[in-house]
């Protein structure tokens, strides 16, 4: 990859904590990951894992009782501590955002050409109705949208998931953003539309030099189009390097779970067939116990070391990082993607 | 729209013919209008047949019914035990409702959607907390004490103070001063005087109304409020890098103002029968009045009326508050 080329993003011992009635809930723990220009960087995990929530701290949209620490830079500025003021200016002109559900994420009672103006006008303050107008039709045709001149005056109700998904993109993209964020950009849709939405995103991230962070629990939307992806779990990186690097030579158990809770097509009835879920939970992220956070649920875990000591994110691998006391063991496997059938068995 | 307008009122004439007819079964049996006359000695009877047959209670049931309705289509809603024109005194009294209602309703909306907005935006605040406490203390305090209170503790005192006993600042009773303006009286007869009278009547009823119902709009709107500022749209004009003061007005607001402009609308149509108890309170001549005269001196026509004119008022309201819905929502076709 482009490792010389200084990062846009670079994010550094992120924290994010909740205070709770019930305790703080640690939901980011420390994460650290450059996204550099034209970068697709895939962030995979399971619901709660912390995923949703750093995207939304590099956006500045958590909530005022959320306590962030860290650094989260967008070309050398820091962007935690920025005012309100300034921290509008970043939000959709430099970082973007497409959100999960695309049936709830666009505002029911104004047309979407209302919605993209409002969008380009935010951060053009100087453009005129017809300019707006022009520029919001330009955007529904890069996204797809057939006939986006009457379309742009059609409500959210009026679009099908898929299109509605592509307004979403047009809103984002409104106004050239360095870094689009999509989170679970396709979770929503129907099978059919994912691809095609994902491969828009690809090719607009070409047109616009952007890069994108897309964040997903689905793998098998990953594996085709991110240059690297990071692996999380209970708040923290776990393993991180490029697609190759994760799905083919996995150094962390909880990497190997999710490769084998995706469905496989396979010719021989007998092997792959069935799925291998990872058994147990996440752990609470109220009182994190000490220890590697996926240690309950491992099967490699050794009972003493792994309960006792949070393995650090080391390299692997060039570019490879994994945060578990027994990758080691993982390398010398000869097929670690069997990990959790052999328990089973 | 305007197809579904025409239904909607096609559909209301079945609805207010049965309500018609219910009203009457309840009116019929509400006592005898002409107890006083025959409990009376030395009135002759033929006295009370007259007046029978002149109210129609010599004629059985369904012929009364029909009698009466067929006059009411006709705009003809009878005349009263003591032989006035019904429709006179409703109008008149709908006139003195409405003065009353009308301003009284729009300062709790105003009030309250206000108070429940910054409540919703500001969660948890000293300020919400106070308007969280003060509504459900107005909220559950009943009209009669609230009334009886600004009368006597604020209106009385207050004009003993300023030494205006005679001419009082705030006036507790009736909705003008009796004969105000007249041929003696010339001055009086003006824009300005008549105005400045009916605000000092208005003002202790209003405030009254005011004090009781603000504060259910101001937990509604601060409930509904909340409900769109937690809404992914509202998280996605954040992240398009809008002012939070266009997130919150232009996209969370103008959500919320759906539900509470339904429920102002449909609370309107209620309004129309008026205030029974403030009207008690200060002695405004107004619907609530009506009725109760209605009922403690058993008139049916009056009571009939005064009916028909809270139904068509009520389901005139819905039909308003269905119109504005589809206005303000556009996923709903009408």
């Amino acid at each position: 990859m482009n490792d010389e080329v200084a990062p846009i993003l670079s994010v550094k011992d992120l924290t994010v904590e909740f205070p709770t009635d019930d305790g703080v809930v640690r939901a980011v723990r420390g994460i650290s990951f450059d996204v550099r220009p034209r970068d697709v960087l895939g962030v995979v995990g399971e619901s709660g894992c912390g995923k949703s929530v750093s995207s939304m701290a590099i956006m500045g949209l958590l909530p005022k009782s959320a306590r962030i620490t860290g650094s989260i830079k967008f070309r050398d500025r820091e962007l935690i501590g920025l005012k309100p003021k300034e921290m509008r200016a970043v939000r959709g002109r430099q970082i973007a955002m497409v959100f999960q559900d695309p049936m709830t994420a666009m505002n029911p009672v104004y047309r979407v050409g209302w919605q993209l103006g409002e969008a380009i006008k935010a951060h053009n303050k100087h453009f005129d109705k017809k300019q707006i107008r022009s520029r919001s039709i330009e955007l529904l045709n890069m996204v797809g949208i057939p006939q986006a001149s009457t379309r742009v005056d059609n409500y959210p109700h009026e679009f099908s998931g898929g299109m509605r998904q592509r307004v979403m993109i047009a809103m984002a993209i409104a106004n050239n953003p360095d870094v689009l964020i999509a989170d679970e950009p396709t979770t929503a849709l129907d099978v059919t539309v994912q691809a095609q939405i994902l491969e828009m995103l690809i090719d607009l991230k070409d047109q616009l030099d952007a890069a994108i962070v897309l964040i997903t629990h689905d793998l098998g939307v990953v594996a085709g189009i991110t240059d690297r992806m990071q692996v999380m779990y209970a708040g923290k990186v776990v393993e991180s390097g490029t697609a190759e690097d994760v799905f083919y030579t996995p150094r962390m158990p909880y990497s190997i779970g999710l490769l084998g809770s995706i469905p496989v097509h396979t010719q021989d009835p007998g092997a792959g067939a069935r799925l291998k879920p990872i058994g147990g939970a996440p752990p609470s992220l109220i009182n994190v116990p000490p220890g590697c956070p996926f240690s309950p649920r491992c099967p490699l875990s050794d009972g003493t070391l792994c309960e006792t000591v949070d393995p650090p994110l080391l390299r692997v691998g060039p570019g490879h990082l994994a945060a578990c006391h027994h990758s080691d063991k993982l390398a010398a496997m000869e097929d670690p993607l069997r990990l959790f059938s052999a328990v089973a068995e | 729209m305007f197809s579904f307008i025409v239904r909607r009122i096609l559909v209301s004439i079945p609805l207010l013919f049965l309500a018609s007819f219910i009203a009457f079964i309840l009116v019929v049996n509400t006592g005898d209008p002409l107890e006083d006359l025959r409990t009376k000695q030395n009135v002759p009877k033929g006295q009370i047949a007259l007046q029978e047959h002149r109210l129609g209670l010599d004629k059985p049931f369904f012929e009364r019914y029909f009698s009466w309705l067929g006059h009411a289509i006709h705009g003809d809603w009878g005349r009263t035990v003591k032989d006035k024109a019904v429709w006179d005194q409703i109008s008149r009294s709908l006139g003195v409702t409405l003065k009353l209602v009308v301003f009284a309703e729009i300062c709790s909306v105003l009030i309250g959607v206000t108070i429940g907005i910054i409540s919703a935006v500001k969660q948890y605040s000293w300020f919400d907390h106070g308007a969280t406490t003060g509504s459900f203390l107005l909220y559950s305090l009943p009209v009669l004490a609230v009334g009886s209170f600004l009368k006597f503790f604020l209106a009385i005192r207050l004009n003993r103070l300023l030494g205006r006993e005679k001419n009082p600042l705030l006036k507790t009773i009736g909705e003008s001063t009796a004969n105000f303006c007249n041929v003696r009286k010339p001055q009086n007869c003006g824009f300005i005087p008549a105005t400045t009278d009916f605000l000092t009547h208005a003002a202790l009823p209003t405030l009254t109304l005011v004090l009781i119902t603000f504060a259910g709009y101001a937990r509604f709107a601060r409930a509904t409020m909340l409900e769109t500022l937690n809404a992914d749209y509202v998280r996605t004009a954040r992240a398009k890098g809008l002012d939070e003061k266009r997130v919150i007005l232009k996209h969370a607001f103008r959500n919320a103002l759906i539900p509470v402009v339904t429920v102002v609308s449909i609370d309107f149509g209620g309004l129309i029968g008026g205030a029974i108890l403030t009207e008690t309170i200060f002695e405004w001549k107004g619907m609530g009045r009506v009725l109760v005269d209605a009922v403690t001196k058993v008139d049916p026509n009056l009571l009939l009326c005064w009916f028909a004119v809270t139904a068509i008022a009520v389901v005139l309201f819905n039909l308003v508050a269905d119109i504005l819905y589809a206005v303000l929502d556009p996923r709903i076709r009408l």
